[in-house]
């Protein structure tokens, strides 16, 4: 780690100690915890430490990129809250710089930034989830404005965000063409009639995600990201963004969960022993480790080309695997392991349970969202080892080469 | 840490390349390559340098290079003593001006070297042996019995684990030495061939013993260079196997179509890739580390080879099944890298015994973190 780093390091460490809420101390009602998330994330970017590499005409830092991750993983391995506008950041945010007006740029990038507007994303749909080209929601044209209509699903946010990055459908591809064409990137206020919210109850119990309904919408047409027919390139530019950067933060906070998760099993007795000094649970607990720290060595490698040529390659589909791979090995190791001390409830092991649990339930996840593990190898098979495509899907499969 | 290859590094790795593609024989000919096409091998690892190492201060190789290497000379399957030589030298090269005479004579010395450290019934271990020194008429001598030394025929020096009162050290002797006899021992790689030692007093001169804390050190070092090399000709015996199952794929016709284009078939290998190019991040990485001195370097060394001794056999497995029944001749050359990948899992330690480590030492740090209440430390080694 260079010294520069090594000074930001200490500086942000610094920041934490003085100015970090714990995840304890936020209110319980949902409305309320979500603008103490707004505050913390608008004080870190007060202290430069949101949208650090992003140009400073915008509001951002006009640091290199090395420094947000070197950010990102301070507050991750302090078990600093999360920014709320997470998708503003990591998904909607880089889309915006990379294809946006200068207007849409000036107009929406500060407010991600401070997390006055938050941003949700509007990709999948009921009958479009892994088939993404196949979506149904229009956004005809007339009068200057877009009219949309048409419903998007796991929509994290939704019910908090102020704006939406949607893909619909601006044109009939007309039949035998690629159904990829014809998609654009809309952005869509949500506080027009027409929009519809419905949060859905996850499997953890929480509702961070939502159903939209869009019911004859109205769009302006400058709200349009780059061109009509872009939306397909700017989705694979947007997944192929987070799949590429969120790597490393994750893995840090993986590397806590780790070692929490052994602190726990030192806690945690079975038969006169603890847990920790069982050779039985020290493999295991080694074997999530490897998936934790290989996690980091590959992703070091990748991230240093991707910052080193600014393109995010197809190997970040490699990241992504051993991502859900590390994340859900240490879940499902950890409810193994305590699943005895789980099971017999003690009142004094109950918020570490509890964790565990939904830890457990969460990881579930990680393989699903920001496209599937299958998608994921249909793209280095496709991209990366040039194996000749499935008849039945070539035509799908030729949309992401374009 | 620097994790990008230098222009020299991708130099060093394309030279071998070139020259194994065309001074070795195909993967299927591998067990018929005369022993003169060996030796020649090794004469020109030699001439090109791959043992110029970098001691204190000076310019040379290091684990990252050797390993580079060692990656090449798996994937074309060479048969040559380079994994002995190269670890015994990584692990001296750090304390080279500390070193007994003796010793220190491995590191100018252009012979190939065996390591025997394993015994009947032992595990990796370097901290104690059945093997001893013991002072007879004419000095110290070498009584015990070591197995499975590579290329035992063929190396000029061997560097031998054996007790020195009731501590390890490391002596050096020429396998022609006085009572030692040699015999060689059943391989799954046939051209890794595997030999015992039999060491009935064998006399080593005084300038060839280190003992005390260098011997623990160097012992260490050479546990740590010998699973990063054989982790790396693993991952490339692993790539070279997995391109071949690729290039089948795209050829090979059934049901009216290229087998590549069933998606059972391509997604077994997209996963063989992803655990073919994390592994080498791995070696690359605790290679790097080793370099650097870093204090992690063993523990990361540990990772690599626990990951890719369970990784590469899976890659090997994967081609497998999709070359199909023509992989299960004798002819074709899927065994050949299948057995390589087998030896180098069990060399300096298998998947288990780098886990069992793991394992006891985190548990050790948290136990010690516990008892001084000072978790944070823990986090520190992940966001370095």
């Amino acid at each position: 780690m260079a010294p520069e780093e090594r000074r930001l390091r200490e500086e942000v460490r610094a920041f934490l100690a003085g100015n970090a809420p714990s995840p304890a101390d936020l209110p319980r009602s949902l409305d309320a915890r979500i603008e103490a998330l707004r505050g913390w994330q608008a004080s870190c970017y007060r202290a430069g430490y949101v949208g650090r590499a992003w140009p400073r005409e915008f509001g951002g830092g006009g640091r290199a990129p090395v420094e947000q991750i070197v950010v990102d993983q301070e507050l991750a391995a302090a078990g600093a809250l999360e920014f709320v506008n997470v998708v503003g950041l990591d998904v909607l945010g880089p889309s915006l710089l990379r294809f946006g007006t200068e207007q849409q740029r000036r107009r929406h990038i500060p407010p991600i930034l401070d997390a006055s507007e938050i941003w949700c994303q509007g990709f999948s749909e009921p009958e479009a989830g892994s088939d993404l080209a196949s979506l149904r929601t229009r956004a005809l044209e007339r009068d200057g404005r877009f009219v949309l209509t048409g419903q998007k699903t796991w929509v994290s946010w939704g019910q908090f965000a102020r704006w939406c990055g949607v893909l619909a459908r601006t044109e009939d591809p007309g039949s035998g063409r690629p159904r990829h064409r014809g998609i654009s990137m809309l952005i869509v206020d949500m506080n027009s009639p027409g929009v519809d919210v419905r949060p859905m109850t996850q499997i953890t119990g929480h509702a961070e995600f939502c159903e939209l309904f869009f019911d004859d919408v109205l769009v302006p047409e400058q709200n349009l990201l780059s061109s009509r027919g872009d939306g397909w390139k700017i989705a694979m530019y947007t997944l192929g963004h987070e799949r590429g950067t969120a790597a490393l933060p994750r893995q840090v906070k993986l590397r806590t969960w780790l070692d929490r998760l052994a602190f726990t099993l030192g806690d945690r007795a079975l038969d006169g022993r603890a847990l920790l000094d069982d050779p039985g649970a020290q493999v295991p607990l080694a074997q999530a480790m490897i998936g934790i720290e290989v996690l980091r060595y590959h992703a070091q490698r990748t991230v240093g080309e991707f910052l080193a040529g600014g393109a995010v390659g197809p190997d970040s589909s490699s990241v992504k695997l051993l991502m859900a791979e590390a994340e859900q090995r240490l879940a499902a190791t950890a409810v193994e392991l305590l699943g005895p001390a789980i099971e017999q409830a003690d009142p004094a092991g109950h918020d570490e349970d509890a964790f565990w649990e939904e830890t457990y339930l969460y990881s579930r996840a990680a393989s699903v969202y920001g496209g599937t593990r299958q998608i994921q190898r249909n793209i280095i098979a496709d991209r990366v080892l040039s194996l000749p495509q499935e008849p039945e899907r070539a035509e799908g499969a030729r949309s992401r080469l374009d | 840490m620097e994790l990008e290859l230098t222009e020299e590094q991708s130099w060093i790795s394309e030279s071998i390349d070139t020259l194994l593609s065309r001074e070795w024989v195909a993967p299927q000919d591998v067990s018929g390559a005369s022993a003169e096409r060996r030796c020649q091998i090794w004469r020109a690892l030699v001439e090109f340098g791959s043992f110029g190492m970098k001691e204190e201060g000076e310019d040379g190789l290091g684990a990252v290079e050797l390993c580079l290497i060692a990656r090449s000379l798996g994937s074309h399957l060479a048969s040559v003593p380079f994994l002995g030589s190269a670890a015994v030298r990584l692990a001296l090269a750090p304390q080279a001006r500390s070193l007994p005479a003796g010793i220190a004579a491995l590191l100018s010395s252009q012979d190939p070297i065996g390591v025997a450290l394993l015994e009947a019934g032992s595990g990796w271990t370097v901290e104690r042996a059945g093997t001893r020194l013991s002072r007879g008429i004419n000095g110290l001598e070498i009584r015990g019995e070591k197995v499975a030394i590579e290329q035992l025929k063929a190396v000029g020096q061997l560097a031998v684990l054996a007790m020195l009162d009731g501590e390890p050290a490391l002596a050096v002797t020429p396998p022609s030495a006085a009572g030692l006899t040699r015999q060689a021992q059943q391989c799954f790689d046939e051209t890794v061939l595997m030999g015992t030692a039999r060491f009935d007093a064998v006399p080593v001169p005084g300038s060839g013993v280190l003992g005390g804390p260098e011997a623990r050190q160097v012992l260490r070092r050479l546990m740590t260079a010998g699973s990063l090399l054989a982790a790396a000709e693993a991952v490339g015996a692993a790539g070279h196997i997995l391109d071949l199952a690729c290039r089948y794929a795209g050829e090979r016709r059934q049901f009216g179509r290229t087998i590549g284009s069933f998606q059972a078939l391509r997604h077994i290998l997209a996963d063989a890739y992803v655990r073919r190019e994390s592994g080498w991040s791995a070696v690359r990485y605790a290679a790097a580390a080793f370099d650097d001195g870093d204090p992690e370097a063993a523990q990361a060394a540990s990772i690599a080879k626990a990951y890719v001794s369970r990784g590469a056999r899976e890659v090997a497995h994967s081609a497998m099944q999709v070359f199909g029944g023509i992989a299960f001749t004798a002819e074709h050359p899927a065994h050949r890298f299948l057995r390589r990948i087998g030896v180098r899992a069990q060399q300096f330690g298998d998947a288990a015994h780098h886990e069992r480590r793991l394992g006891r030492e985190l548990a050790e740090r948290v136990s010690q973190a516990r008892s001084a209440l000072s978790s944070p430390v823990l986090t520190e080694a992940s966001s370095a």
